[in-house]
């Protein structure tokens, strides 16, 4: 999987390519580690390009949005494809995780 | 397919693989092989990080399509444990309160049409089966 991070003035956007599952999500989660640090970061994550995450992914997408809300931030996720978008309504991420 | 994988420890990602590039699955839909790669992932993670405590082990892996169904068979001679015997997690919780544990096998349990447990001469099987 591929991963892009672009900081503007006080965004961050953030583009996933390829499939997160058992093989990339460490490697996720340490390229994301920065971001769980920073105060009031705003985080738009793409996922036009996320074929796929498995509960390894919805592990670290969990622990951003933690993090995000401890520092008064936000995270948005957008243009999740519809096989990708069935994994967090089953589990009830939807419900946890802005999705738009 | 049958392939037995002995050892598994670090191999989740190559199991995955070959039960997706089987050619029992390659004609199957892509929503379908969506569902069966993350099963198969959930399920093999699972076994690979639970069943042997700190030591490694074997999995065998059995596929067929059997009456329009895609039926997965994954066996291990780890420790006796049903997993359909947790309760499922509380998807409803706040935020605060929300963990991972236990999501992957509720995942099989909502992807999959069927998901069975035995324990049969020393080893636990689980079987998933999906309708194309």
């Amino acid at each position: 999987m591929d991963i892009i991070i672009n900081h503007s003035e006080n965004k961050t956007l953030i583009a996933l390519n390829g499939r997160l599952d058992t093989t990339n999500a460490e490697q996720f989660q340490k390229d994301i580690s920065p971001l769980m640090e920073g105060d009031k970061l705003q985080i738009e994550i793409d996922c036009s390009g996320m074929e796929y995450t498995s509960s390894q992914g919805l592990r670290i997408f969990l622990m951003l949005q933690k993090s995000v809300t401890a520092h008064g931030g936000s995270l948005v996720l957008k243009n999740m494809n519809s096989r990708v978008k069935e994994v967090f309504d089953i589990t009830g991420f939807s419900n946890i995780i802005k999705i738009i | 397919m049958y392939k037995k994988f002995n050892p598994i420890t670090g191999k989740c990602g190559e199991i995955v693989e070959e039960i997706m590039q089987s050619p029992e699955v390659l004609p199957l839909n892509d929503t379908t092989r969506f569902k069966i790669r993350l099963c198969a992932e959930e399920a093999i993670e699972n076994i690979i990080s639970y069943a042997y405590g700190r030591n490694d082990g074997f999995i065998e892996v059995n596929s067929c399509i059997s009456d329009d169904n895609f039926v997965l068979s994954l066996k291990d001679g780890g420790m006796p444990f049903n997993p359909l015997g947790r309760k499922d997690p509380d998807i409803n919780k706040p935020l605060e309160e929300r963990e991972v544990g236990g999501l992957g096998i509720f995942i099989c349990k909502r992807m999959m049409d069927d998901v069975r447990y035995t324990y049969k001469d020393g080893c636990n099987i689980l079987t998933m089966s999906i309708r194309n």
